[in-house]
């Protein structure tokens, strides 16, 4: 038996062993709907833990930057049982709207405005793998990076 | 057609072209999150963040021939953060040593109970019965060697320097033949 009569016969071991799931193989195929090709990725740059904040129950308080050329985002995310509470800004302020993208949300969320200042508040996030898409008044969007919150 | 030529379908909206894309590498994710030792909804979480990643940086992973060292990067360190949260609550996740002895680098592995494994022994073969027998670290590092068949891709698959790769795995692929025998 040569090596790749021998790998042969390991990759089709594992499938039988330990196969990929199908709702796993379902969410890969269904991620390219997620693209959002006209808006500009602000990544994960920094991300910080701090201890416990006032008002909620020894939760800790994490906060993540996301970087793109035009545009910081910093977010605040409190934990609240299965929710999130996501604080934050972005700069330099915009009049645009903020919305959070999840799996277990609608595809295109209608969000909330984003205040004066750059300010933002979205209370109640469902934890897991999140990302945020600012629709900026002028027509240009930033969205950043999936995180897990 | 291969990775690149799937990619760039991708980019423009071909969902056909990603599904062949998702489907061609998941199996190759899902050993490298099992490799670190996860179970099945973190092993899932691993290779959907993997994807969702590739899907936002569609459009800067255009390197040729470098889409699977990139997914196999990714998932690795999806894999990491996910033992890095669950290191105290799970003890048997505990993140690979990356070491020069090679080998050792290799976690614990999430896999079915042995139990199954006789029940399946039939649809095994005899290379899937003969793999029931090597330990654990060079199980999984073939696994990952008959998916990831480049070094590089092995290397990132492992969090190993290249260069023990290759000795590690003769020593693996030795011991399974010598069990063929």
């Amino acid at each position: 038996m040569n090596d790749d009569e021998l790998m042969a016969g390991v990759r089709d071991a594992f499938t039988v062993l330990d196969p990929v799931p199908g709702d796993v193989l379902a969410a890969g195929r269904a991620a390219l709907a997620w693209r959002l090709p006209a808006a500009t990725l602000a990544g994960l740059t920094l991300e910080r833990t701090v201890g416990a904040a006032r008002g909620t129950r020894g939760g800790t308080v994490r906060t993540l930057t996301f970087t793109c050329p035009d545009a910081t985002v910093e977010v605040e995310v409190a934990e609240a049982g299965r929710f999130r509470e996501l604080t934050g800004r972005i700069v330099p302020a915009a009049a645009a709207s903020v919305a959070v993208r999840h799996r277990d949300l609608p595809p295109d969320p209608a969000g909330a405005r984003v205040e004066p200042g750059g300010l933002f508040c979205l209370p109640e996030v469902p934890a897991g793998l999140v990302s945020l898409v600012f629709r900026l008044d002028g027509g240009a969007s930033v969205v950043t990076s999936w995180a897990h919150v | 057609m291969d990775d690149d030529a799937l990619l760039a379908r991708a980019r423009d909206g071909d969902g056909a072209a990603w599904a062949r894309l998702v489907d061609e590498h998941s199996p190759l994710l899902w050993a490298v999150a099992r490799s670190h030792g996860l179970h099945d909804a973190d092993s899932g979480d691993v290779v959907q963040t993997t994807w969702l990643r590739l899907v936002e940086s569609i459009d800067t992973v255009r390197d040729a021939g470098a889409v699977r060292v990139w997914l196999v990067t990714t998932a690795r360190r999806e894999s990491l953060r996910v033992v890095r949260l669950r290191g105290r609550a799970l003890p048997v996740a505990r993140p690979a040593e990356p070491s020069a002895a090679g080998a050792g680098a290799v976690g614990p592995s999430a896999e079915p109970a042995p139990d199954r494994v006789v029940l399946d022994r039939d649809r095994l073969g005899r290379v899937g019965t003969a793999l029931q027998e090597l330990p654990l670290r060079c199980r999984t590092l073939l696994r990952l060697y008959a998916l990831a068949p480049t070094y590089k891709e092995l290397a990132a698959a492992l969090g190993i320097p290249l260069g023990s790769v290759g000795p590690t795995r003769a020593r693996c692929l030795d011991t399974l033949r010598r069990l063929l025998r």
